[in-house]
């Protein structure tokens, strides 16, 4: 009985030590499998993307709204690697770049808020933004076309809505068919 | 002898003021023909340089975002001096665009925020009501070396704006005719706050 037992735990033993060898491995195998697709997909066209300035539209956005997204943008779109290079705006290095898809965003509906309103009340005053977000190619075909949403609801000050707004586009991008492919050929129309 | 001292004394009279006279008007002359260059020399670099306490919101050079420190306006560049770190600056030649906004926003920041959300019976949002403050933001529109365009905003103390804008105006930058945001938020600021 005590043989048993014996055996019973050194089995267990066993089995743990396997497990704990070979957990490690497969998550090594997943890495490498898709650091080898993310390589495929860089192998196949690097494009670069150009930050053009936010428009107003027909909304009354204050100036410091739209610098404010404009310049999140840029970092934000820097931040998903997505892109070989972030061109600004009236770069003039941008003509030499191969593979350059422009970036047009017009602002479509702005509710200004008060953080003093949100403090106090919490579920009023929100700053609420919504732009059209536009891929071109340098000839003018739209690529991507959505409209994307930022808001500040509790915490924050009124320009924290641009980060949220520069994040959701980033993301839009990132995770739009168009991203996937990695060629400029589909048109992806939507609402995040 | 009575004509000779009263001549005597008129001359000793006379003579000592066309002196005093021709002295004066030499001195006058000389300083209304230096006045000019002492003037010119003044417009020049010797303007006083101009700063103010600010916070950095985002997008000016390398400075690290939401930091305080003093933004100045000396010489050809607009700099903006952190808390124990290097200071960074962009030459008032490549800023093409300056607007003023207005802000009101809760003090204390996030410990602030913590305290009045932990105070028993609604009292944060009691607190809220009277703990906010109206600032002037600064918006910046500049290009890098390659005509790329930058923006940047700054916080600024109330009316501060209005004195960084017309000093950066003095110094040459061409502001467009976009309205200023300042009055027209604050409106709305009160219409909500008044809501």
């Amino acid at each position: 009985m005590k043989t048993g037992k014996c055996n019973l735990s050194i089995a267990c033993l066993i089995a743990l030590v396997a497990i704990v060898f070979a957990v490690p491995g497969q998550l090594f195998g997943q890495t490498a499998a898709a650091e080898s697709s993310a390589g495929d997909r860089t192998s196949a066209t690097r494009w670069s993307v150009q930050v053009d300035q936010v428009e107003s539209g027909n909304v009354d956005l204050a100036y410091s709204f739209q610098i404010a997204i404009y310049e999140n943008l840029v970092v934000e779109l820097n931040k998903t690697k997505q892109f070989q290079q972030v061109f600004r705006d009236g770069d003039v290095t941008v003509s030499e770049a191969p593979n350059v898809l422009v970036l047009k965003t017009t602002a479509e509906k702005y509710t200004p808020g008060s953080e003093t309103r949100r403090a106090v009340t919490t579920v009023s005053g929100a700053t609420k933004l919504t732009v059209r977000s536009q891929l071109l190619t340098r000839e003018g075909k739209v690529v991507l076309e959505r409209t994307v949403n930022g808001d500040v609801r509790f915490f924050g000050s009124n320009l924290r809505a641009t980060h949220n707004l520069a994040r959701n586009i980033a993301k839009t991008i990132t995770q739009s068919s168009w991203s996937s492919s990695g060629q400029p050929t589909t048109t992806v129309t939507g609402q995040l | 002898m009575d004509l000779f001292v009263v001549s005597r004394s008129h001359s000793a009279a006379y003579h000592p003021d066309r002196r005093h006279a021709l002295w004066l008007s030499t001195v006058l002359l000389c300083f209304s023909l230096t006045a000019p260059a002492q003037q010119t020399s003044q417009r020049g670099d010797t303007r006083a340089p101009f700063s103010t306490r600010a916070t950095h919101l985002l997008g000016f050079a390398n400075a690290r975002d939401n930091g305080t420190g003093t933004l100045s306006v000396q010489g050809d560049s607009l700099q903006f001096q952190q808390n124990g770190r290097p200071g960074t600056e962009v030459k008032i030649a490549s800023v093409r665009d300056v607007f003023l906004g207005a802000e009101s926003k809760q003090v204390g920041g996030l410990p602030m925020t913590l305290g009045k959300t932990a105070a028993p019976f609604g009292g944060g949002r009691v607190v809220s009501v009277f703990a906010h403050k109206k600032y002037d933001t600064l918006t910046l529109q500049y290009v890098d070396a390659d005509q790329g365009i930058h923006g940047a905003i700054f916080q600024l103390a109330k009316g501060q704006g209005e004195l960084a804008k017309s000093e950066l105006i003095a110094r040459g930058v061409i502001v467009s005719s976009h309205q200023d945001q300042s009055t027209k938020e604050s409106v709305t600021e009160a219409t909500h706050e008044n809501r």
